[in-house]
């Protein structure tokens, strides 16, 4: 009996299932004969979690690649341009305080150390503002291409505010009709293990006996295969995150000529944060808090007051907001025996740097490229998936912990708990200390496709006022000539763009009316 | 500004239209509009690229005159240095309108010839006449009228060509870098071409189809066109002597 692996079973269908059947079908030839077979099933009676509204810029080339149409992502999807995140209120909570994280690298970054130079000489513009167009594009909602860019191309790099739902219906649409997916509507009832251990079928209602070489669980908060089933124990990052509850509501914009922002705006509370997506058709708008420091009742008031701030629109007429709890952490592994979990079924953490579903395409794509050929093989792809997922779930919780840990803010108990050290990960504390004397770089991180860069790390310090004390001598690679030849090419560039590109509802509008060309 | 009027026999009874090609009449552009069904005489002398529509993204084709705007190196003192002058050219100041179709109600439209009357080519007294003493179409408007027809048609059946080379992923992107005689370099960036190997890769079923539809012709037109480009490069280093 061959032990090849030719059959791999998706369970659940949200934008998990669906980016995951997608990325594994199309590189594994789905649709022929001699290809893998992969067969998504999901319940008609579990509903997707309908929240999980940007990307990064990666999704880009994960959709390009599995042969899809950003024209028809953009008019099916409700979708629109995001080019990075707007922090504000996180650092002082005063009516000037914010600052960008942009997609775009600084002018320069792979050249030299343009921190220094900033320091001296620019300290009074902020960070982003200086070394990237980007904010600026931002600060006047402009889109990040024109409408002769083709499809997946980039002006400014970007990524994607996009409708949770109708993204899984579109991906369902082309790993269906054009990627040789087959899907199974219907209920999982329970596991029917193998001798081994392993899943041998999932036993469903009108199905019978659902078999496969490789399952994976894309469930998402049941985590039926690798929770439920096996059991993995969970680890729970709620001391180092705090967050563990969500408020989800949408907002009609006034009339439809409100500018559509060009980024996801997170807005600091007394005990968490509010995220404001814009879509083409509505925002999509949500409080993020520590319920062991607020109520709900308070939590909800602070996001009607956010509203009503924010577009005047009475709050009550909106109906009310969609609870969700949130248990932050992971799996302590996410690759057990013949089943791997992808999604929230694997861990979840508050959206502030929209991650979530740049995990599903990092996992698939690992999946996808180290599909083990055989059962026996499987356990050591197993053990290197888990290896690198633990360190990018680590990674991930760092880089959020940094957004807390540099606010100055002590109006209420939140911020000043979210400081204390029992509550930064080691690996953080040292980096930080590290960052006293040198600007964050490369050598601070040592895997190939670390989750984030070294520059995300810089937007985030700078932009939050981090004033490292430095070195006393000096070094070739701090030279401020050549750093403020890069500042100069970044305000050329803003003007250029600024002049060229468009607002990102004129492209929008474009793009439902004429598409965009492929090349 | 643009000053469309509908041409009509009364207000512009005594109209004439100076015909002679100069910058001093707006030749001077680098390029102009052309489509699939003129290709076989544009080929003959102009290179013919396909470039992106500012307002809709989509694809149009175009001959080539020069290396930068405002730059026409078939234009001299003598006038337009080539047997053939595309269309769009030829038709100036005139162009396409659409009215309602009289007789009331059918939502049909007809087509009617629009003048601009802010051209510098419009006259009392040089070049052209429009009418006859009557009232009654010169031969000059007549050939106008139809030249527009031949535009409308060819523009409209150009959609169908355009929809087949990206169908069968005929055009690629396209970077020219020219270095004339006296050192200057040009480069002409934005512009589309036929991607002749992936039209050498086309299998029969494919090439019967585009032949049937007749959008064979034109494909080798727009490559035969390209060896234009040196003649180009030739007119504009005698510009330099």
């Amino acid at each position: 009996m061959s032990d090849s692996v030719k059959h791999v079973v998706i369970v659940g269908g949200g934008a998990a299932g669906w980016l995951t059947a997608g990325v594994i079908a199309a590189e594994h030839c789905a649709d022929s004969q001699s290809g893998l077979k992969v067969t998504l099933i999901e319940s008609p009676d579990v509903k997707t979690i309908g929240v999980g509204e940007g990307t990064w810029p990666t999704m880009r080339d994960t959709l390009r690649n599995m042969g899809a149409s950003e024209t028809d992502l953009i008019r099916e999807c409700d979708a629109s341009f995001k080019q990075g995140s707007k922090f504000v209120g996180w650092v002082t909570g005063e009516e000037d305080d914010y600052y960008y994280h942009p997609f775009v690298l600084p002018q320069g970054y792979t050249d030299t150390n343009l921190v220094p130079c900033w320091r001296e000489r620019h300290s009074d513009i902020p960070f982003a503002d200086l070394v990237s167009f980007q904010p600026h594009l931002c600060e006047q909602d402009r889109a990040p291409k024109q409408n002769t860019t083709p499809e997946f191309a980039a002006v400014a790099n970007y990524a994607y505010h996009l409708d949770a739902g109708k993204f899984g219906q579109f991906l369902q649409k082309h790993c269906t009709r054009n990627l040789g997916v087959r899907h199974v509507l219907d209920h999982v009832r329970h596991i029917n293990p193998a001798g081994n251990g392993d899943i041998a079928s999932l036993q469903t209602d009108k199905n019978g006996a659902l078999t496969g070489d490789l399952f994976i669980d894309c469930t998402g908060f049941a985590s039926l295969l690798l929770g439920q089933h096996y059991d993995v124990p969970f680890v729970s990052k709620k001391h180092v995150l705090f967050n563990d509850t969500a408020l989800a509501i949408q907002v009609p914009y006034a009339d439809d000529r409100v500018p559509i922002a060009s980024q996801t705006i997170s807005t600091a509370q007394d005990a968490g944060w509010i995220w404001d997506i814009g879509l083409p058709t509505r925002r999509g708008v949500g409080h993020v808090y520590s319920s062991a420091h607020t109520s709900d009742n308070e939590a909800e008031a602070a996001l009607s007051q956010y509203i009503e701030k924010l577009s005047g629109t009475d709050t009550a007429a909106l109906g009310s907001p969609r609870k969700i709890s949130i248990n932050p952490g992971h799996r302590e592994k996410f690759w057990h025996r013949n089943c791997v979990a992808v999604g929230i079924s694997a861990g979840f953490i508050e959206p502030l740097e929209a991650s979530a579903l740049a995990l599903i395409e990092l996992s698939a794509a690992m999946i996808r490229d180290q599909l083990p050929a055989t059962r026996e093989i499987m356990d050591v792809v197993a053990a290197r998936f888990n290896e690198r997922f633990l360190y990018r779930w680590g990674r991930v919780i760092d880089f959020l912990k940094l957004h807390y840990i540099l606010s100055k803010r002590s109006d209420s108990q939140f911020w000043i708990d979210n400081r204390r050290t029992e509550t930064i990960p080691d690996r953080l504390q040292e980096l930080m200390e590290l960052w006293q004397f040198q600007a964050p770089s490369r050598n601070d991180f040592f895997q190939i496709e670390e989750i984030f860069p070294s520059a995300s790390y810089q937007y985030v310090l700078y932009g939050m006022g981090f004033r490292p004390a430095g070195r006393e001598t000096i070094r070739r690679s701090d030279d401020a000539r050549t750093a403020e030849r890069y500042f100069q090419e970044s305000a050329q560039l803003t003007r250029k763009m600024l002049a060229a590109l468009p607002s990102n509802r004129e492209l929008i509008n474009q793009v439902k009316r004429h598409g965009l060309q492929k090349i | 500004m643009a000053n469309h009027a509908l041409l009509n026999n009364v207000d512009h009874k005594d109209l004439k239209i100076i015909t002679s090609r100069s910058a001093d009449y707006g030749d001077n552009v680098m390029s102009a509009m052309t489509f699939a069904d003129e290709f076989r005489s544009v080929q003959a002398h102009y290179p013919i690229f396909f470039l992106k529509q500012s307002d809709t993204g989509k694809f149009q084709a175009v001959a080539v005159f020069g290396f930068e705007e405002g730059e026409n190196l078939f234009l001299d003192a003598n006038g337009w240095d080539a047997s053939y002058v595309p269309l769009t050219i030829e038709r100036q100041p005139f162009l396409i309108g659409f009215q309602a179709a009289t007789g009331g109600g059918s939502g049909e439209q007809q087509t009617v010839i629009h003048v601009d009357m802010d051209s510098p080519r419009i006259s009392k007294s040089d070049g052209e006449a429009v009418f006859l003493e009557h009232g009654g179409l010169t031969p000059f408007i007549e050939r106008i009228n139809s030249v527009l027809h031949t535009i409308h048609e060819g523009v409209q059946r150009d959609s169908a060509f355009v929809a087949a080379l990206l169908e069968f992923d005929l055009l690629e992107s396209f970077t020219l870098d020219v270095e004339l005689n006296d050192g200057a370099k040009y480069r002409m960036a934005g512009f589309y071409t036929i991607n002749e190997e992936k039209l050498g890769e086309l299998d029969g079923e494919a090439l019967a189809k585009l032949n049937r539809e007749g959008h064979l012709q034109p494909i080798y037109m727009a490559i035969a066109s390209l060896s234009n480009i040196r003649d180009l490069i030739d007119r504009r280093n005698a510009r330099l002597e």
